[in-house]
């Protein structure tokens, strides 16, 4: 029998491991092993090593699952979002804002008065108006992203 | 000739259909978002085995094995939210293990696992070092001396790993590939060089 045959054998053996055979290449090879003892030995021998492989046997440690249970629970309850912080933030904000929509025009006026009284110009004004309503907001912004930072690190959360 | 002919099927192990189906794992993706303590306890129980057996596979070592374990966990509860339910939880949790492993051993500059990070696949054939396969190979031959099944752990972890994820795991090329980051030929060419490495690690006349 030719020595092509052979590798080719040995070629589709492994290739039915890794990704399997076509119908033709199946036929072909069935027939090889059929009349070729010696593939038909390495077919069984790397048959019998494989289900070594499959058998090869691993004891999980005793209370490993346990013990990764109420790791993984104490880890979830340290790093829980607090839901009660989170409502009242949400209160707030809207809050905030629906405030701040509805006493745009009463500011403005208070601003515009002060501007008038003290003789500022309009840019200084409009600034002061800008910076009235945002420095507040981003300020929050910055606590909230620090907290948040903060609890990250105590939860050892990693990205 | 009168040989027996034998077919070779890779065969479907009871734990394939453990697997979680599509709606299962929708719900699993639910419960993994909200952080849900119940659903990870089922998932730890479930998955306690098979990942255990990947980190041992991949380390060497028994003691790490456990750290990892925990580890591994504790990132599945932190990154949850990122599971994607169109893929096979058990694709994503290996790969997250594989990272730490591969992290670790960045910082312990273990060899063996070194290869993992950054294998390639024209290396020469080497044995694990010694330390970690003396750990493995105690905790085998405690149950089972025999010489096939230390002989499988002689080779390296990177080719050990594509084998325990296609014939233990029985994940897909695809699957596989997706654990290990790397394409799709490079997990056949693994492959195909991880089953002459078995066959070159076993003894004469064994198997």
């Amino acid at each position: 029998m030719s020595e092509n045959l052979h590798t080719r054998a040995q070629n589709l053996l492994a290739q039915l491991l890794v990704e399997g055979l076509g119908a033709a290449e199946q036929s072909w090879l069935d027939a090889h092993l059929h009349d070729c003892a010696a593939c038909a030995g390495e077919a069984a021998r790397t048959h019998g090593l494989l289900q070594a492989f499959r058998t090869v046997p691993v004891s999980v440690p005793r209370d490993l699952a346990a013990r990764t249970q109420l790791r993984v629970r104490l880890r979830a309850q340290q790093s829980a979002p607090s839901s009660t912080s989170n409502a009242l933030l949400w209160i707030v904000t809207t809050a905030s804002w629906l405030l701040g929509v509805f006493s745009a025009p009463l500011v403005w006026r208070g601003f515009a008065w002060v501007g008038t009284q003290l003789n500022l110009p309009k840019p200084v004004l409009e600034l002061g108006f800008v910076l009235w309503w945002t420095v507040p907001a981003l300020l929050a912004v910055a606590v909230v992203l620090h907290q948040r930072a903060a609890g990250s690190v105590t939860a050892g959360n990693r990205p | 000739m009168s040989a027996q002919a034998f077919t070779l099927t890779v065969s479907r192990s009871p734990v394939l259909f453990t697997g979680l189906m599509t709606d299962d794992r929708q719900t699993l993706a639910n419960g993994l978002r909200r952080r849900d303590p119940d659903a990870l306890d089922r998932l730890i129980e479930q998955y306690q085995q098979r990942l255990y057996r990947y980190l041992l596979f991949l380390t060497g070592e028994p003691a790490l094995a456990e750290d990892l374990f925990q580890e591994t966990w504790i990132r599945v509860l932190e990154r949850g939210h990122q599971y994607n339910a169109k893929s096979k939880f058990e694709s994503w949790l290996f790969a997250i293990a594989r990272n730490l492993v591969i992290d670790v051993s960045r910082r312990k500059k273990f060899r063996s696992l070194e290869e993992l990070a950054d294998p390639e696949s024209n290396q020469p054939f080497e044995p694990p070092d010694d330390h970690a396969i003396s750990a493995l190979q105690m905790l085998v031959a405690r149950e089972n001396e025999q010489a096939v099944q230390l002989s499988l752990l002689k080779i390296p972890a990177y080719y050990r790993e594509v084998l325990l994820l296609r014939f233990h795991e029985e994940l897909g090329l695809e699957e596989i590939a997706a654990v290990l980051a790397t394409p799709l030929s490079t997990v056949k060419s693994r492959l195909y060089r991880g089953l002459e490495a078995l066959k070159s690690a076993l003894p004469e006349g064994a198997a």
